[in-house]
């Protein structure tokens, strides 16, 4: 009982930090440009099959296409936010909310036309390897994706607080007119936040790859973790959200474990709305604001 | 303005004969499935349109009660035998109660959360009726028994039968959305979706108010879902509360023009024309190219015409046609 429970436990840990990645891309987005990236999973798809087609074509191993799949995406970031939605930022939801879906519709559709609804796999050679600590079993392969999602989340909050960058994205996020003030050029801070929040989806994409399968529809599954970790998390807040994913992955998992294989979204839902319903502003929020 | 209003309905009188006519001047039954999609659709359109579209309430889970209504005529229909019109009304005021607490929990959320929200509530009820082995057949779903020809029953052996009632489905919401239109209760949606603060400052009850048209909206939809599971005679968990359905409740009226009356007819019309027409050039034998043709126009219409098809055309009109009288 203790060991399936703890194993439960492991198994989300070391899966939420992938939704962590993803989750603290579309936290980052909201809390600098105000808004919500629908299309955040299907970045997360995109950096997917960049890692397929570099390991298929090119031999390249999977976690090595990292350094491809983050710069790749942190460009088509910076290139969106320059052309798309700076164009609709403003007190109007409608345009926000409706561009970032159909961009998200979008690049579904593109990757089901070019590379129709077929699952990917690449194979490595760690990814069937575990270890076996005690009674407990730790896939090597979701480790390092863990260890390095980590890493990358550690980086960011190094660069937030330490760079002048940094700094004035968190006071972007924090009161956008009073750091516009301040001098702080809003069109670079967007598009650097719009990048970087993409180089963590394909982050999390490269990563998946040694041991998930990448088809059209992938992106889906991890926004909407992503989606509930934010608002668990408090919107806009780096910290909650890493805390919120690592949260949901375990109880995502638990409910795989205990109520049954297919119900991990019902747990995840039924968090999200006992979430909304108990404490809209988040779990971290103070009462009455 | 005596001459416009006879002009309006004289207007009016030609389109009702048209499209009263149209199922028996054009009897292709390709043709007819493609007027029942697009009368359809409209008809969801302008349910999602008074929430969505006047009081700027942007769900994408309204998937959740055209499922809704769907599934209690179909359970009335298969299990006790009671007639889907019957049905379609019990449907409606089931949709109208699950919008209360769905209401209650999305509400408490603005802008994009409050459209994430729906989409779980949509997902929500989808993977519940997935579940609902006994009572609701799971996910194999059922089909409705064939009747042949059973007018009580909400079956028909002519197409052209479903095209007039579906038809005055969309007449009845498009009459719904004129008297609130014209009503206070057009107003106050108008002045919540232009800013909610402001509108509850100045003395509009929003929760209300939303809550209202809220209501109002699930049920149409729901009208929708029990006609269209008469239509194909199928029913499942995955085409009731698909999330396409949601999709395109939005896509529709904002292409056509968001709060606007005719903006989700003018919407549909473009839309599944455009998508008739790939399939027929195409075939079908491409996943995808819809949806991405559908996404690229919506793309194009936010970015460079934001009123939608209404607005456009309003454009062209005033410039080309009667210039519009100087602003004072």
């Amino acid at each position: 009982m203790w060991e399936t429970l703890a194993q439960a436990v492991i198994n989300g840990l070391l899966i939420g930090g992938i939704y962590a990645l993803v989750s603290i891309g579309v936290t980052l987005i909201f809390g600098v440009v105000k808004i919500v990236n629908f299309a955040q999973g299907e970045f997360v798809m995109i950096g997917m099959y960049i890692s397929f087609f570099l390991a298929t074509q090119f031999g390249v191993d999977p976690l090595v296409s990292l350094v491809i799949s983050m710069p790749v995406l942190f460009i088509a970031g910076v290139l969106i936010q320059h052309f798309l939605i700076r164009r609709v930022l403003g007190p109007n939801d409608m345009p926000q909310i409706f561009l970032t879906f159909a961009l998200s519709l979008l690049l579904l559709n593109l990757a089901l036309m070019l590379f129709s609804a077929n699952y990917r796999t690449v194979h490595t050679s760690y990814s069937d390897e575990a270890w076996h600590i005690g009674g407990l079993y730790i896939p090597v392969a979701k480790l390092i994706a863990f260890a390095v999602a980590m890493a990358l989340s550690g980086l960011l909050w190094v660069f937030l607080h330490t760079t002048d960058l940094g700094r004035a994205m968190r006071a972007a996020s924090q009161n956008r007119d009073v750091a516009m003030l301040m001098g702080i050029n809003p069109n670079r801070v967007f598009a650097v936040a719009f990048g970087t929040a993409l180089a963590l989806a394909g982050a999390a994409g490269s990563l998946l790859m040694p041991f998930y399968s990448a088809y059209p529809f992938v992106g889906q599954v991890f926004v909407l973790m992503a989606f509930v970790a934010v608002v668990m998390g408090t919107l806009g807040n780096v910290m909650g959200a890493l805390v919120a994913s690592l949260m949901m992955g375990v109880a995502e998992s638990l409910g795989i474990q205990f109520v049954g294989a297919d119900s991990g979204l019902i747990v995840v839902f039924a968090l999200l709305l006992l979430t909304l319903a108990f404490r809209p502003s988040g779990l971290g929020a103070r009462r009455g604001r | 303005m005596q001459t416009s209003d006879h002009m309006k309905w004289l207007r009016l009188a030609i389109g009702a004969v048209v499209m009263l006519a149209l199922p028996q001047l054009v009897t292709s039954s390709f043709a007819i499935d493609i007027f029942i999609r697009i009368l359809l659709f409209s008809f969801i359109g302008v349910a999602w349109n008074l929430m969505g579209g006047y009081a700027k309430q942007l769900s994408l889970g309204h998937a959740a009660y055209f499922g809704l209504g769907a599934y209690t005529s179909t359970i009335m229909q298969v299990n006790y035998g009671i007639s889907p019109w019957i049905g379609m009304i019990a449907g409606g005021v089931v949709a109208m109660l699950a919008s209360l607490p769905i209401g209650w929990l999305c509400f408490r959320l603005r802008g994009p959360y409050f459209t994430i929200a729906t989409i779980a509530t949509a997902q929500v009820l989808m993977l519940i009726f997935l579940k609902f082995r006994d009572f609701a057949w799971g996910a194999e779903g059922t089909t409705i028994p064939n009747l042949g020809s059973a007018p009580l029953m909400m079956q028909f052996e002519e197409k052209s039968s479903y095209y007039y009632v579906v038809l005055g489905l969309l007449v009845v919401g498009l009459w719904i959305t004129h008297r609130i239109e014209q009503s206070w209760i057009g107003y106050y949606l108008v002045a919540i979706g232009e800013d909610e603060d402001a509108a509850e400052a100045i003395g509009v009850n929003a929760p209300k108010v939303k809550r209202d048209i809220y209501m109002i909206s699930a049920f149409l939809t729901a009208l929708a879902g029990t006609f269209y599971t008469q239509y194909i005679y199928f029913i499942d968990p995955a085409t009731a509360f698909s999330f396409n359905v949601s999709i395109e409740a939005a896509l529709v009226s904002i292409v056509g023009g968001i709060g606007t009356l005719w903006g989700p007819v003018m919407g549909t019309v473009l839309l599944e024309t455009t998508s008739a027409l790939l399939q027929s050039w195409l075939g079908s034998s491409v996943g995808g190219i819809q949806l991405t043709v559908y996404s690229l126009i919506l793309m194009a219409v936010i970015l460079w015409r934001p009123t939608g098809l209404i607005g456009f055309a309003t454009d062209v009109y005033h410039r080309y046609v009667r210039r519009k009288p100087a602003r004072a």
